[in-house]
């Protein structure tokens, strides 16, 4: 039994932390980051809302999520903000409304094993049916990726550029915003909502220090998602400790250890430059 | 439809390739407009020069031109299509080389992606094929960058990536090319060539060309329409 939920585990774990970076790097190359980490917040309160209407936290995770992603650009166009300032505010309401969700909720509330789990994440949330659903997030995410790529790529260099070469940049904007919402409301269940932005960026960052193409960050990002996630489900087993913590430290030590290899490799490369030159 | 056939039905369309009547142009939470009652028709198959000062509203032109900067009045007809309503459409047949091209050290792009990139955004979906990486190998020799096409841009020097930048907008077999002070990071030797060479045999292709500058150093060799702007105005509509 412990077996077979630690496998299922394992396995949407990789898929949902290879998810998350590849993702996280995507939007951090679109300067959409506040955005997202907006996003990942509108989930949690509404998965906290779930919690109190007693609806699927999916369902409503999902519309909070997408509808940030949706009225953070008319947002900040109407009150003549930056998109940064118009995500943060919303961050802080969205961590407001979340507490009283939860302490509106019915039973009791931050001890119950329901809100642990969508504040800092539970295994036993992974199911047959989850995993399914996992999947075929993932299979439409690479072949949205594929097929547009040329477009994609086009918005991510510049995406002033390919708006004057006609591509609709807000289309392809809007679409991987949504798909970034579905994968971070996935996601919730196993980090938790407090971490799961987490999951999102460390990957990244860590790949910045390996690849020097993008299409190579986003592979590499997304090998470091699934392993850190793999990393911390193992931890969270043997140590009885919190998943989504287990998770960021797992993800963190592979970039600590990242750093420190690519500055030896570069002041080791510099080093021999100098003497080439020397002598 | 191709854009081959496309091009059949814009000649159709329209005598001028670029039409403004009475624009003014305001920038974001600006209440004096960056160009005003602009009136300016650019006949097909031309070369046009638009000079003057900075701050004079040449990139503001350029950039209402194609879509970019909606206008607050006036109408704006590119190959007699309305921009108000068509600009997506119309983009696809336009090359833009704008005047803030340069990208950080970090910049993961290789050169020739960034090329292919310009003929992507016309394609429907799914990878280039033979002949339009043939295409992209064209026209980084064209600008005489060939051997720089694994390079990532963002290792490259001012001059190297504005050519790139060009190869981007020649890839495309434009019917409208806006250049925004293309001239402004390259060597003498490569103003002479773009000027003297590559700019009149598009135009003998029938490309219409509208190019922004303040320095005149490098005239053109064909210059149709000398354009003259000076506090979001045109003061002067030359034939040259």
């Amino acid at each position: 039994m412990i077996s077979t939920l630690l496998v299922n585990s394992i396995i949407v774990g990789f898929v949902a932390g290879s998810l998350c970076g590849c993702t996280g790097t995507i939007c951090g190359r679109m300067r959409l980051s506040t955005i997202a980490f907006s996003m990942a917040h509108a989930a949690l309160a509404g998965s906290a809302l779930s919690l109190l209407l007693g609806w699927n936290y999916l369902i409503t995770g999902m519309l909070f999520a997408i509808l940030t992603a949706i009225i953070l650009g008319p947002l900040s166009d109407i009150l003549r903000i930056s998109l940064d300032t118009a995500s943060m505010t919303l961050f802080s309401i969205y961590n407001a409304l979340t507490f009283i969700f939860l302490i509106m909720s019915p039973g009791p509330t931050l001890s119950s094993e329901k809100v642990g789990g969508i504040l800092w994440g539970s295994i036993l949330a992974i199911t047959p049916a989850y995993l399914i659903i996992l999947m075929t997030i993932s299979i439409i995410y690479l072949m949205i990726l594929q097929i547009f790529w040329g477009r994609i790529s086009s918005i991510l260099f510049d995406p002033r550029l390919a708006e004057a070469e006609g591509v609709n940049v807000k289309f392809y904007t809007y679409m991987l915003l949504v798909l970034a919402g579905m994968i971070i409301v996935f996601t919730l269940k196993i980090t938790g909502g407090f971490l799961v932005f987490s999951l999102l960026f460390i990957p990244s960052a860590t790949s910045i220090q390996i690849s020097k193409s993008l299409k190579g960050m986003i592979f590499t990002s997304s090998i470091i998602g699934g392993l850190s996630s793999t990393i911390g489900i193992l931890m969270s087993f043997i140590l009885n400790l919190p998943v989504g913590s287990c998770i960021v430290i797992g993800a963190a030590t592979i970039f600590a250890a990242t750093s420190i290899a690519s500055l030896i490799i570069k002041s080791r490369i510099t080093e021999g430059e100098s003497i080439e030159i020397g002598s | 439809m191709d854009l081959e056939g496309q091009s059949l039905r814009l000649e159709l369309h329209g005598a001028y390739a670029v039409e403004l009547i009475d624009v003014s142009t305001y920038y974001y939470g600006e209440k004096r407009p960056a160009i005003t009652d602009i009136n300016l028709k650019i006949p097909v198959n031309t070369l046009s020069l638009v000079v003057g000062p900075n701050g004079a509203g040449k990139t503001t032109l350029l950039e209402t031109i194609l879509g970019l900067l909606k206008p607050r009045r006036g109408r704006v007809k590119v190959f007699g299509y309305d921009m108000a309503k068509r600009a997506q459409f119309v983009r696809k047949m336009c090359s833009y080389l704008p005047q803030d091209f340069m990208k950080d050290s970090d910049e993961p792009f290789l050169v020739k992606d960034v090329v292919a990139m310009g003929i992507a955004s016309n394609r429907d979906l799914g990878r280039l094929g033979e002949e339009d990486w043939r295409m992209v190998y064209e026209a980084l020799e064209l600008v005489g960058i060939l051997e720089l096409a694994e390079r990532p841009i963002g290792k490259l020097s001012g001059g190297q990536q504005q050519k790139v930048m060009f190869a981007r907008a020649l890839v495309r077999r434009p019917k409208l090319l806006l250049l925004d002070e293309p001239f402004s990071s390259l060597d003498r030797e490569s103003r002479r060539s773009i000027s003297e060479n590559l700019l009149p045999d598009l135009v003998e292709d029938g490309c219409t060309v509208i190019m922004v500058s303040h320095d005149l150093t490098f005239r053109p060799t064909i210059c149709d329409l000398v354009v003259r702007m000076e506090s979001g105005r045109i003061v002067e509509v030359m034939r040259a």
